[in-house]
């Protein structure tokens, strides 16, 4: 088992608080990965669920049991540190034992762990070596390790791949979905990589300020995002918004689309850019003066200025003929279309 | 600022023609010149005039007066039925201030690495005060020598402090400077308290290098707090302690200033060390005699070379750890 529940978290620093009432339920074998810009309480959050902080006020329960004011070796819980925190003059065979002697585990149960961790990880030939020996795959795979052994509840994971580089870090992605398939066990994974989050988690927890914005899956967040800040943060180009008024339940972008909305007074649309296209002779389109072209080759993104000012990015499919400074139209499906009030809150 | 402002001016012209005639490596001399002209007139002429000077015989004190004799004053010094009973020796002060400095470099360096250990420990908790306590351990350093002995002396004299506190507790006066065992007890400690600021920082300043990350893993590895220190917190601080340690031990093997002030080297030769013994021979007793003091000193150089040399290669080693 390994459900883990957040209650009213609090959590202050020196009078700040910086954590404010976080309520979140994690279920068994869940994949939770937290998400939001820097400072937004990520990892104090995950630091507060392993134990290594108190909170200010709330409940901290795994398995129903509260654990609250548990330190974090009595939670049962294993944690993978943005460094690694692998013990650098210990060999990688005593980096994984070292947690399982604490628990003056038998010394045959010990070795056989470690094998199994090795074989699972593919490090059996690194055993022998010290941290300061490996590539940083490497460490992360023996950082990896050090948690399975334990055997724990639940793995808790604080950025463990923002230290890899770019090629390492897709590779590693797919041997973490893979080992939590294996596992079936709870994992709280922290990022601010919104890709890591889309491909690794069953539910993504949006967070800022210390507050959650939206907790669910990856698709749900990507096309019925609760508010406008989950509407900019998830997805890549960020949504292009466009402030206007609705009125009689109608509202107009640039350009006088002309579109039907269940609101009046001042509201939010947003467009995704991959839901922009450019426009047929006969369909209405936002127009926009191109600023930028970058071709990706399986796909071009459009950078663009709206003749009201507004910024307008596009992702378009191939490779159209287009350059830097050409005007273009660009329309979209109103089905697409996503519609905030002027607090931000989705409508629709 | 005008005569210097004067100086560059006349130089500039000087230094680039020397320049253009002897390139790069010519320059480099010119830097070097000023400084290895007061290191060698102030440390090699008077290490190699000593060398001389403890192949020489008679109480004059210019060398041109002084009769070569050879390695007599090595002899005279090494000559020992017993090495470890002085009195068998026939330079047996030698022999007793080098069992008295053996004695307390043993017991000083134990108890300086331990006391500056346990500090640094604490003063790297998040304790109320940590910057005022880092500050009051580190003061002693900034004493002279001789103020730390002369305020010592102060406190464990006859009518001392440290008696006075005695007394009105309803003890009898101790006489702790002509003790034998108290006076010895009392030169390891206030050595120990003069410097232990200087070797508590270091090893506080590698305390603060190890990640703190490295702690949390361990507390979420369950590591209990004295597994944690034997076997994260000492590995780790090795380095910086084995710098310590040999730090510790030159400076030991030194011993003159403080203990010199506080005790004089007694009662009888309970607390002379070589420094002391050199001192003695060389400049203080009436039958002087240049040539044993200097030969004792070659032979204390080169027990600080080999102290030095070691310092070094752990430096080096605590150095490439970090770059790590």
């Amino acid at each position: 088992m390994g459900s883990i529940a957040l209650r009213g978290i609090c959590k202050s620093f020196g009078g700040i608080e910086v954590i404010h009432g976080i309520d979140l339920e994690i279920a068994n074998g869940e994949l939770v990965v937290f998400v939001g810009p820097s400072g937004c309480g990520k990892s104090t959050l995950l630091r507060l669920i392993a134990g290594l902080e108190r909170p200010s006020s709330g409940l901290i329960e795994i398995d129903g049991r509260d654990v609250t004011r548990l330190g974090a070796a009595d939670r049962g819980l294993a944690m993978v540190f943005q460094s690694y925190a692998l013990y650098p003059h210990m060999t990688v065979r005593q980096n994984l034992s070292f947690g399982l002697e604490n628990l003056r585990m038998p010394k045959a149960e010990i070795a056989a762990r470690v094998a199994e961790a090795a074989r699972m990880l593919a490090i059996g030939d690194l055993l022998e070596r010290r941290p300061a020996q490996l590539s940083g795959g490497q460490r992360q795979r023996v950082a990896i390790g050090r948690a399975i052994v334990r055997n724990p509840t639940a793995f808790l994971l604080d950025e463990p791949l923002s230290n890899l580089d770019a090629e390492l870090r897709g590779t590693m992605r797919a041997e973490l979905a893979a080992l939590h398939d294996r596992l079936g066990a709870t994992m709280i994974y922290v990022t601010h990589d919104q890709i890591e989050a889309m491909t690794l988690a069953d539910r993504i927890v949006v967070l800022r300020r210390g507050r959650i914005e939206q907790v669910d899956t990856p698709l749900n967040l990507y096309n019925r995002p609760a508010n406008l800040f989950v509407a900019g943060f998830i997805g890549s180009p960020a949504m292009n918004l466009f402030r206007t008024e609705a009125r009689g339940g109608r509202a107009v972008l640039p350009g006088g689309i002309d579109l039907p909305v269940p609101a009046d007074g001042p509201v939010v649309l947003g467009i995704r850019p991959q839901h922009l296209h450019p426009a047929g002779p006969d369909e209405a389109g936002i127009p926009a003066e191109l600023r930028l072209v970058e071709a990706l080759g399986a796909e071009t993104v459009l950078h663009g200025i709206t003749d009201s000012g507004e910024p307008l990015v596009a992702v378009i499919d191939g490779q159209p003929a287009v350059t830097r400074g050409q005007r273009l139209r660009l329309a979209f499906d109103p089905a697409d279309m996503h519609l905030f009030d002027a607090g931000g809150r989705r409508i629709g | 600022m005008l005569p210097f402002v004067l100086a560059a001016r006349v130089l500039e012209p000087v230094l680039a023609l020397w320049q253009r005639r002897t390139g790069h490596a010519g320059m480099i001399a010119v830097f070097l010149i000023p400084n290895m002209t007061i290191f060698g007139i102030f440390v090699i002429v008077p290490l190699v005039l000593n060398l001389l000077y403890s192949f020489t015989g008679g109480a004059e004190i210019l060398l041109e007066q002084r009769p070569w004799v050879g390695m007599q004053q090595y002899e005279r010094l090494l000559d020992c039925q017993n090495h470890l009973q002085p009195m068998t020796c026939r330079e047996d002060q030698f022999w007793r201030a080098v069992h008295n400095t053996a004695r307390f470099v043993l017991s000083q360096v134990a108890l300086m690495v331990t006391v500056s250990m346990i500090t640094a420990l604490i003063l790297n908790r998040r304790i109320a005060g940590r910057g005022l306590w880092r500050a009051v351990f580190f003061f002693p350093v900034l004493l002279s020598p001789v103020v730390v002995g002369l305020i010592w002396r102060w406190i464990l004299q006859r009518e001392g402090l440290l008696n006075l506190i005695v007394v009105r507790l309803g003890g009898d006066p101790v006489i702790w400077l002509n003790d034998r065992f108290w006076a010895f007890a009392a030169a390891v400690g206030v050595s120990t308290w003069a410097h232990m600021g200087f070797y508590t920082l270091i090893l506080l300043a590698g305390l603060q290098a190890i990640p703190r990350d490295l702690y949390e893993a361990a507390e979420m590895d369950a590591t209990p707090p004295s597994r944690v220190f034997w076997r994260i917190t000492l590995p780790l601080l090795g380095p910086n302690l084995a710098v310590v340690l040999v730090l510790a031990l030159i400076r030991a093997v030194q011993i003159f200033d403080e203990a010199y002030v506080l005790t004089g080297g007694g009662p009888g030769t309970a607390t002379m060390f070589m420094t002391q013994y050199i001192y003695e021979v060389g400049f203080a007793s009436f039958l002087r005699n240049p040539g044993l003091a200097a030969a004792a000193s070659i032979l204390m150089g080169g027990l600080l070379v080999v102290l030095t040399l070691i310092q070094l290669a752990l430096s080096r080693r605590a150095e490439r750890m970090r770059q790590r």
